[in-house]
């Protein structure tokens, strides 16, 4: 049975960790991920190359890695990343044709363009963490809690994986709209991985 | 004789400023497309290498600094390869492109 | 296991996997020289599928609705269609059935109507291309969309596996589809990844990618109903390198645990060939060859089929899957077209000749391998059924 050990929330103008709210946007502004960033002390300077999409999900899925205390320095094959969004990589996709549209001024961007993959943003918390497992990335219409736990269910059963970090991840418009939570293979009665779960924790 | 060597030591301060203010823009400019959020321009060593050690760029920061050459200067790389010994340091950028800048 | 009963393909080759098998048992490549096309500012070589015929065979399919809707759909959701349709026909079940599913494998999908006006449309949207696409056929299930960069043709399939195995459904149509524009072309110009000549997969002299557009479609059956199956997957796996984002891993981490876990349960001389990424670029092929290696697989034959199709990205894994099969069940392992002498510094079995491969009871399975940007890699284990 799959638990819930750990899940953080990011939406436009706030985060909230396993429940308590760990940084909120000044007033009417929509949260800056830079911001968030320096409020969480975290120490990375690779973050700055990111795009969007890849900012949040990385710094949702640093603060409940780092809540559960999992080890981030050895290999670990069985865990496994598995993320979901609606807009694919967009927001990235938009600053990348900026650089191209205009025919005198046309200078294709290596560094943005490597970010028009929804799944890199699975690849950057691998790199972070040591993650070794299966690392997919699916696209919906909408977020849906009971094709989430389906999916993962499926995933962690075939790959046996003993922990799973997942959940959706997605930005556009400046808006952030993050879910991820990490699965591990535990008793310790705390919430379990099931779809109305998550729907709880999305909503 | 003496007007001379006033002349010339003139024209070498002169220079020596120009490639001062080219590397400090390159400074700028490399800190700008590279993301290097937290880093300024006195941070860098002008003849530290730029990869490996240093600021321990990689191959993506090698292409965006490509991009960099023709976007500010219409310097044109068609072998990524020259790119190894042009982007060993700033000094060595800023060396190539005060030798072959178009713009 | 599951049962593939159906497949089509569309590139530059044909519109079916038969006039598309056939150019490339003679040796014909679809890549071209593309210069000024989609306003890019280097010529380029690719692998297109023309537009006007596009729009012909889908104005031929035999529906009503097509006529009036041709000019509304674009090349990248016509040729899905045409696809789709075709491999359906063939595997002769009902597209609309409640235990029938369509997965979708593309990475990029109309990413060119960023440029146009209507950018408020949600056909720019990769789940509203799958909806078309399900809605094309009177499918009401939720189609997925997988996209994990280059490798997501195995990773559809994949989850196409997982899908039948849960007992959610019987039949799944795994699509993988994928049309050049400026952006993805720049892109690539951009990491200085192409070539400026016909790609040549695992050789000294390789320079670099050639890239291609197309569609492609297997259905997958839960079962050999009728004996329909002209191949069938047995297991797949994913793996990250955890390394660099687009640079592969110097030891092939990723790659080496896919193969690994893929083949545990059975021996090296029960695989007939390995169908590699085999991309052409120098990272990408040596980190193959260490991959093989270090999994024991060295004396498989390896081949790419890059040079006849160019690298079609979220196509790539389902299209080469398919003319893999159609090689394993004429009993060969095809040449690696543009291949004369090796480049990477592990020895692996690779030739440019056509050759025979062992019989079916000897060597019953062929894998499919794949690896993209993300850290990203994966294969499939397939198996001969006729």
């Amino acid at each position: 049975m799959m638990e819930i050990k750990a899940y953080s929330r990011i939406t436009a103008d706030k985060m909230v960790v396993n429940g308590s709210t760990v940084y909120s946007s000044s007033d009417g502004e929509n949260i800056n991920l830079t911001d968030l960033y320096r409020h969480l002390g975290i120490d990375y300077p690779k973050f700055f190359k990111m795009d969007n999409l890849c900012k949040a999900g990385f710094l949702g899925a640093e603060t409940i890695i780092r809540d559960a205390g999992m080890d981030t320095v050895t290999p670990k094959k069985d865990c496994d990343i598995v993320l979901f969004n609606s807009t694919s990589s967009l927001d990235d996709d938009i600053a990348y044709n900026n650089t191209i549209e205009d025919d005198a001024n046309y200078f294709p961007s290596p560094s943005v363009f490597v970010y028009t993959l929804a799944n890199i943003v699975t690849g950057e918390i691998a790199i972070r963490n040591k993650i070794m497992g299966e690392s997919s990335f699916y696209v919906l219409k909408e977020f849906s809690s009971s094709i989430i736990y389906s999916v993962v269910k499926e995933t962690a059963q075939e790959t046996s994986a003993n922990a799973v970090l997942c959940g959706w991840a997605d930005f556009l418009n400046n808006t952030p709209d993050v879910l991820l939570m990490l699965l591990q293979r535990t008793d310790d009665g705390k919430i379990q991985f099931t779809a109305e779960n998550i729907n709880k924790l999305y909503r | 004789m003496e007007k001379y060597n006033l002349l010339r030591k003139i024209l070498i301060n002169y220079t020596d400023n120009i490639m001062e203010q080219l590397i400090l823009e390159l400074k700028k400019q490399i800190i700008e497309v590279l993301n290097l959020e937290d880093v300024k321009p006195e941070d860098i060593d002008s003849q530290a290498p730029l990869f490996g050690e240093g600021l321990g760029l990689d191959s993506i920061d090698a292409l965006e600094l490509i991009v960099l050459m023709e976007k500010n200067y219409g310097i044109k790389l068609s072998d990524p390869a020259q790119g190894k010994e042009i982007f060993k340091s700033v000094e060595t950028m800023a060396e190539y492109i005060e030798a072959n800048r178009k713009k | 296991m599951m049962y593939a009963i159906g497949d089509n393909i569309v590139c530059g080759l044909g519109f079916n996997t038969d006039e598309v098998y056939s150019s490339v048992r003679r040796d014909i490549s679809g890549v071209k020289r593309c210069e000024g096309t989609f306003g890019v500012h280097e010529p380029f070589m690719a692998s297109l599928v023309d537009e006007s015929m596009v729009d012909d065979v889908f104005d031929s399919l035999h529906n009503s609705r097509s006529k009036s809707l041709c000019r509304d759909y674009t090349k990248f959701e016509k040729m899905m269609i045409i696809s789709a349709q075709n491999a359906i026909e063939k595997a002769g079940v009902d597209a609309s059935g409640r235990d029938f599913r369509f997965i979708l494998s593309t990475t990029k999908g109309n990413v060119d109507l960023l440029g146009r006006q209507n950018t408020d449309s949600d056909r720019v949207y990769l789940w509203r291309s799958a909806e078309l696409l399900s809605e094309w056929f009177g499918n009401t299930n939720i189609p997925i969309v997988v996209s994990n960069s280059c490798v997501s043709g195995a990773c559809a399939q994949i989850a196409a596996s997982r899908e039948i195995n849960s007992g959610t459904c019987r039949y799944v149509a795994v699509v993988g589809a994928e049309v050049l524009s400026k952006f993805i072309v720049s892109g690539f110009q951009s990491f200085k990844a192409l070539s400026s000549e016909e790609c040549r997969p695992f050789d000294k002299s390789r320079t670099g990618l050639n890239l291609g557009e197309a569609a492609a479609t297997i259905v997958y059956s839960s079962d050999n109903e009728e004996n329909k199956g002209n191949f069938a997957f047995c297991s797949g796996a994913i793996r990250n390198d955890a390394n660099h984002i687009s640079g592969p891993s110097r030891t092939a981490e990723g790659l080496f645990n896919v193969l690994d876990t893929l083949t545990e349960n059975i021996s090296s001389e029960q695989v007939a060939f390995i169908n590699a990424h085999g991309t052409a670029t120098l990272y990408n092929d040596e980190m193959e060859s260490i991959a093989i290696s270090r999994s024991g697989l060295n004396e498989i034959p390896v081949n790419s089929l890059k040079p006849y199709f160019g690298h079609t990205m979220g196509a790539a894994g389902v299209l080469e899957t398919i003319i893999s099969s159609r090689a394993a069940n004429d009993g060969i392992v095809l040449g690696s077209r543009g291949f004369a002498q090796s480049g990477v510094s592990c020895s692996i079995n690779i030739s440019n000749m056509t050759k025979n491969i062992p019989e079916r009871g000897q060597a019953p399975y062929f894998i499919k391998m794949l690896s993209g940007f993300g850290g990203s890699n994966a294969a499939i284990l397939l198996k001969r059924v006729l």
